[in-house]
């Protein structure tokens, strides 16, 4: 369970805490609470897990957002069986092909990509500082995205 | 909790706006939803956020050639990265050069762009020969300058020599000139 919900959680945290370190926290709190209800059998549903995972994260990202811990009584029992959660536990990057693959976008494309994810800034804002509209960025920003992933894969060559 | 294969799974759109927070509430509520019970969307989601981390970390070691804005430059200098910045005026002419401490390279191009539709960049030697051309290139909103981040690494590897740098308007007839900038470059004392 552990290694299935791990990932998706600590991206839920990446996108609302902008933080590997949090994100990290989170997972690991997020976690203890699951296990903690199954061996307590509060969820006898196993369909229902996701939407308790959910309910979870949301609650201990407020905590997180608040700066609170409240996490210390659940480590104290259960963090010897629980592997921790790296900073790195992303997928690896080809950084040199990335490098490449983005030589290959057209000029626009590497522009609102850069724009867009060194700030992580939505298309309304990327579409105010290039004078474009905001749908015109995210038809941008999705065909850029698109052909680097295929480029990343080896789909399309990077030279 | 599905298995690895997804019945219904989420676009790249839905995925990126997802990510970005473009998506309207009601929408984004699903998809959360959706990922925190699909490992196949939310493998695809977590390679998504790698690749974007990724232009990111690029960008920041100044190995991204891209024409940006003013404004993100200005975003870079407040995270603490140390940007050589060379503004220039049209016909205007600069001696450069690039510091082991700096971290980007930065040219900001003035010209009145306004009411031209597609611009291209094209560097050229000193004696004017085309080397490398950036077609069509986005325009800040108030279209007075181009700000171009060229790859520092790029640079650092140049011998000291002059290279040109044009904007045109393509059109049937060939290129319009709108203005040109001369870069005299230098290899630092440091390197």
């Amino acid at each position: 369970m552990y290694s299935r919900l791990a990932p998706r959680v600590r991206l839920y945290g990446l996108r609302h805490l902008r933080d590997e370190q949090s994100a990290a926290d989170l997972t690991q709190q997020v976690l203890l609470m699951t296990i903690e209800r199954l061996r307590g059998g509060k969820i006898r549903e196993p369909e229902r897990l996701a939407s308790f995972v959910l309910g979870m994260s949301r609650m201990v990202v407020l905590d997180l957002k608040r700066g609170s811990r409240r996490r210390a009584r659940a480590l104290e029992q259960f963090a010897d069986d629980l592997p921790r959660v790296g900073l790195a536990d992303g997928p690896r990057l080809d950084t040199e092909r990335l490098t490449a693959c983005l030589e290959r976008l057209g000029e626009r494309e590497r522009s609102v990509l850069v724009l867009t994810f060194h700030s992580e800034r939505t298309a309304f804002e990327v579409a105010q500082e290039l004078g474009l509209t905001a749908a015109n960025v995210r038809v941008i920003r999705h065909r850029a995205l698109a052909r680097l992933r295929l480029c990343m894969t080896g789909e399309e060559p990077a030279s | 909790m599905s298995a690895s294969a997804c019945a219904e799974p989420l676009d790249l759109s839905v995925l990126i706006d997802h990510w970005l927070g473009d998506l309207a509430p009601d929408e984004d509520e699903r998809a959360e939803e959706h990922l925190l019970g699909c490992a196949a969307c939310s493998k695809r989601m977590g390679d998504l956020v790698a690749l974007t981390g990724g232009v990111r970390s690029l960008a920041n070691l100044g190995v991204v050639r891209a024409v940006v804005t003013g404004a993100f430059l200005e975003r870079l200098i407040d995270e603490g990265l140390r940007v050589r910045e060379y503004r220039l005026a049209p016909g205007g002419s600069v001696e450069c050069t690039v510091t082991p401490s700096d971290d980007l390279v930065a040219a900001r191009l003035a010209a009145d762009l306004r009411g031209v539709p597609h611009v291209d960049l094209v560097k050229c030697d000193a004696e004017g020969r085309e080397k490398n051309r950036l077609k069509d290139i986005p325009l800040s909103a108030s279209a007075q300058e181009v700000v171009f981040l060229e790859r520092i690494d790029h640079i650092r590897a140049l011998p000291a020599c002059v290279q040109r740098v044009r904007l045109v308007a393509p059109d049937a007839g060939g290129d319009r000139l709108l203005a040109e900038y001369t870069f005299v470059h230098t290899r630092s004392s440091h390197d």
